[in-house]
């Protein structure tokens, strides 16, 4: 873990150093706000800067460093007045960032010169080589309107799993994307408590004319499963060609055979697992789960029905 | 951790200055922090060092010292060192750094080391209440960045067997990421190659070794739907009964043909390329959706349904 401390701590004094070479006149508060230092920070940085530099290491050799009234000065050390280069991590994920915040929709005109800029240099050949689309569905916007004013919305919404369709009025908490798909977390006064609703499942918002305060610290962003009481299990054995569901629902794997291994998978609905059995196929085999055999039998049965076969 | 980086500040002034290849030995002799070390303590210091200015993205470079490359030593070439000043402005730096905090990359806040090598960030802004993972590895995804920015050949195993690929794009769309190009065996078919399933990626050491044809366009090679992506064409006739037409109809790209009748079910003419992810798609709605034609899409349907 120190490397990585060092290796951050490094990497801040490397893109200060050069930022403070060129804008002499500068305050201390603006070098602190740029580069995320307590003024602590900054001066137990400059005093290491003061002790280094060229082999020889006598007055004439070591760099200078010291803030003389508020502003930060930096001399003999020309050699660091260029930041390091972007390493190729860094730089798709910052120009990806700014892409995806376009794409959405959002973000100040400045965003789309910053990436433009960013991407004549990391790209000079190519002005379509990188494409980054958070493509949002209807209502986005509006839920996080919604959540942004503190408005209660009505919502009609279906659910993934059981295909029931209820209306419910919601105070939106958080609108967020994760794994290709759009999320609202909001408080369901229908539940009465928090719930994470799939914005493409949403049929229809309307605002009920109501607000409400919004919480203090909204819960994170994510798409969590929490095991209920109600919860059905099941232990499926998948080959190595059904693996990839394990990166996409909230299994547990209990055992490895040879090339397949075995999961248990809960879920609140039993037709969730059944479904996804059926798209399967081959790969996956229903070790055990009587509920999930009956929903997966029922399935069939419906779904033979109607084809008449 | 105040010992380390005095050492590495002193070897970066040194080797930034050197302008000449110098061995290990010399750095152990020259450069303050090293000197008072036994062999061993100092090849285990020097190896630490060596990594970590990896890690800061420097690159250090082993080159001969004499014209008959009996000899090797470190350089840190200054133009790969140093970064190129994209000119931003203060405006700009703001509005990225905002971008940055709203967007992870596979559970990592994405871009803020960058934005600090670009010039900080200034003060002010208020994050907008957008949240959204790019999902996958920044490890890989900084690799094939590489190979599309530097021309580079990739070759990664997919789908069981090793593929060569010329990386001209890459796209995250519906939730995943892609390298797109054509596979060495044939420059002609540019395809797409979804990078959460790529294994063992590795770039071909030169750049610069393919071009990319002047009209393409990354945005247009990964389709809309996950059943558009393939080699499979066909026209798939399916009917949505009236409760889940709006959903049906929210899925489907604008250019696939749909009606509503009056009863409100939907009969939609939908192109597909990949039948295993439409099949999986159709299988969503339960038993309100029904795949009237082709007849071998509709028998392929029930026997996956039917199949014990």
């Amino acid at each position: 873990m120190t490397s990585v401390r060092t290796a951050r701590r490094l990497t801040r004094l490397l893109a200060m150093l050069p930022w403070v070479i060129a804008n002499p006149g500068n305050t201390v508060r603006e070098v602190c706000e740029r580069f995320g230092y307590t003024p602590r920070q900054l001066a137990a940085d400059l005093n290491l800067v003061f002790v280094c530099g060229l082999p020889g290491y006598g007055p004439g050799d070591l760099m200078v460093a010291f803030i003389d009234d508020d502003e930060v000065v930096v001399e003999m050390a020309e050699y660091f007045s260029s930041a390091v280069r972007l390493s190729a991590p860094e730089a798709l994920t910052l120009l990806a960032a700014g892409m995806a915040v376009l794409s959405a929709g959002q973000g100040p005109t400045a965003l789309r010169s910053g990436v433009d800029k960013l991407q004549r240099l990391l790209l000079p050949d190519s002005e379509d080589a990188l494409v980054v689309d958070l493509a949002e569905p209807d209502l986005v916007g509006e839920l996080r309107r919604a959540a942004a004013e503190g408005t209660v919305l009505h919502i009609v919404y279906t659910a993934l799993s059981s295909g029931a369709t209820t209306r419910r009025d919601v105070e939106p908490w958080t609108v967020f994307s994760t794994m290709g798909n759009w999320y609202v977390a909001a408080h369901c006064r229908l539940a009465g408590a928090e719930r994470v609703f799939r914005i493409d499942r949403i049929q229809d918002a309307e605002p009920t004319g109501e607000t409400f305060d919004p919480p203090p610290e909204p819960p994170p962003p994510e798409v969590r499963y929490s095991p209920g009481v109600d919860d059905v299990e099941a232990t499926i054995r998948l080959s190595p060609a059904a693996q990839w569901i394990t990166e996409y629902y909230p299994v547990e794997t209990v055992a490895t055979e040879n090339q397949s291994i075995v999961v248990r998978f809960s879920a609140s609905n039993p037709l969730v697992i059944a479904r996804l059995l059926l798209r399967l196929g081959d790969g996956a085999t229903l070790v055990e789960g009587a509920e999930v055999a009956a929903a997966q039998r029922g399935l069939r049965e419906r779904i033979l029905a109607r084809y008449d076969a | 951790m105040q010992n380390v980086i005095e050492r590495i500040l002193n070897l970066l002034a040194f080797l930034l200055t050197v302008h000449r290849p110098v061995s290990a030995d010399e750095i152990r002799m020259t450069v303050a922090g090293y000197d008072q070390s036994s062999d061993e303590a100092f090849r285990r210091m020097f190896e630490r060092d060596k990594d970590l200015l990896r890690q800061l993205g420097i690159p250090l470079e082993l080159q001969a010292t004499d014209g008959w490359e009996v000899e090797h030593g470190y350089v840190v070439p200054p133009d790969a060192y140093a970064l190129d000043d994209p000119g931003l402005t203060d405006e700009e730096r703001a509005a990225l750094w905002l971008a940055a905090q709203v967007i992870r990359v596979g559970g990592q806040a994405a871009g803020s080391d960058a934005l600090l090598k670009l010039g900080g960030a200034p003060a002010g802004g208020v994050v907008e209440p957008l949240a959204a993972d790019l999902g996958a590895e920044s490890d890989i995804l900084g690799d094939v960045f590489l190979a599309v920015a530097e021309r580079r050949w990739i070759g990664f195993d997919y789908k069981g067997s090793r593929r060569q690929v010329a990386p001209y794009g890459l796209v995250h769309r519906r939730g995943h990421w892609y390298a797109v190009g054509p596979e060495r065996s044939d420059l002609a078919v540019v395809k797409a190659f979804r990078l959460d399933r790529a294994g063992d990626v590795r770039l071909s050491e030169q750049a610069g070794q393919f071009e990319r044809p002047r009209d393409f366009r990354a945005s247009d090679s990964i389709p809309q739907a996950p059943w558009e992506a393939g080699a499979e064409d066909l026209i798939a006739d399916v009917v949505f009964d009236p409760d889940l037409a709006w959903w049906a109809k929210r899925q489907l790209s604008p250019r696939v043909e749909a009606k509503e009748d009056a009863a409100g079910a939907l009969h939609a003419a939908i192109p597909v390329a990949n039948v295993d992810a439409f099949l999986a798609w159709i299988l969503g709605f339960d038993d309100r959706a029904e795949i009237i034609g082709p007849p071998d899409l509709r028998a392929l349907f029930v026997g996956r349904v039917r199949a014990e």
